[in-house]
């Protein structure tokens, strides 16, 4: 085995599962997981700008303990990604790898992942203390969720525009 | 019918605005990720009162939960926004694709839902508190909102691979 970067790609690229993600013609391959992909965006960005809405104060009907009860649809969009996500990323490695827009990505979805679960602590540690609205605190850490979330978004919508390879032949596109 | 089509098609075409989305390079992408951050705006607050109303989430008041509807409103704006931008710069890849007419229908499912959820339910569906159950009607109308959004999502990522020329759908 290569175990060179061209060679690991190559390697990659070589495999079924990569083939089947680039090449079937079929509806419930690539178009079916990119769909996917675009739901579980929905359900996982879309539920973490419904819990700082709330943190913000819009909505304090809802008990801040009751967030909690939002983190199973995140955790359902964010499984979702990270398979349709892996697929993608298995049918075009070096499409991905080789643009710094896709590293970009996945750096601003780890960093928002870890604020999620910060602003979550904290909203239940206030919440314990018998607060009914969330402090300024949670509402700086909803403020910088809205935003990694949005740039994830926005970074992940623009591989489509910004990558340089398609494939380890490192042929330009 | 077709002649009315082909005249909107024309006209489209021959917009400042199409040929704006054709000359800047950035334009359409710029439009898309707004199109992408409307859609979580619309699937975090609408979506999560569908799941409210199918029984998920319990916990959580369905009165407060609709308090987010507007973020939701402010999504679907920004998606018809530059969903009516997509279709003006390159009409032709919309108007006779399969996928895009599906994606209208599920609009339209959607939006007849939601015109007879506030007018028949939502008068009995707002006051209900957190753990109570939700009557079967008000979950049958948050299944067909869900069902229709999924719709509208998988017809708009479908759009690419029923691009006109190719056409391929089971009633034409």
């Amino acid at each position: 085995m290569d175990w060179s970067f061209q060679g690991l790609l190559l390697e990659i690229e070589a495999s079924g599962l990569s083939a089947f993600v680039r090449q079937s013609p079929s509806m419930l391959g690539f178009p079916t997981i990119i769909a996917l992909h675009a739901i579980g965006m929905g359900l996982l960005a879309g539920t973490n700008a419904a819990m700082d809405f709330r943190v913000f104060g819009v909505a304090p009907g809802i008990p801040l303990s009751a967030l909690e009860r939002l983190v199973p649809v995140m955790r359902w969009g964010f499984w979702l990604n990270a398979i349709t996500g892996v697929l993608l990323f298995l049918g075009w490695p070096t499409k991905a790898i080789t643009n710094p827009v896709f590293l970009l990505k996945i750096l601003l979805i780890t960093v928002a992942l870890v604020n999620t679960l910060y602003l979550r602590k904290e909203v239940q540690r206030e919440f314990a203390a018998g607060a009914a609205a969330a402090s300024p605190k949670a509402k700086v850490l909803g403020v910088v969720s809205l935003a990694l979330w949005t740039g994830a978004v926005v970074s992940g919508r623009l591989l489509a525009y910004t990558y340089h390879y398609i494939d380890a032949s490192f042929d330009p596109r | 019918m077709d002649h009315y089509v082909q005249a909107l098609h024309e006209w489209l075409l021959s917009t400042p605005l199409s040929n704006a989305m054709k000359t800047h390079f950035w334009a359409w992408p710029m439009a898309e990720c707004i199109h992408f951050i409307g859609l979580c705006l619309l699937i975090g607050t609408v979506g999560l009162f569908d799941l409210r109303l199918m029984g998920f989430v319990r916990r959580v008041p369905v009165s407060s939960l609709h308090r987010l509807v507007p973020f939701g409103v402010l999504g679907y704006c920004m998606n018809a926004l530059t969903g009516m931008v997509f279709l003006t710069g390159f009409p032709g890849q919309y108007i006779y694709n399969p996928a895009f007419q599906s994606k209208m229908l599920f609009m339209a499912g959607a939006g007849i839902n939601v015109i007879v959820f506030y007018l028949t339910l939502y008068r009995r569906i707002v006051v209900i508190g957190p753990n109570d159950e939700v009557p079967v009607p008000a979950r049958i109308v948050g299944a067909v909102s869900f069902i229709c959004w999924m719709g509208v999502i998988f017809c708009g990522r479908f759009l690419t691979f029923y691009r006109p020329p190719y056409h391929w759908c089971p009633w034409c």
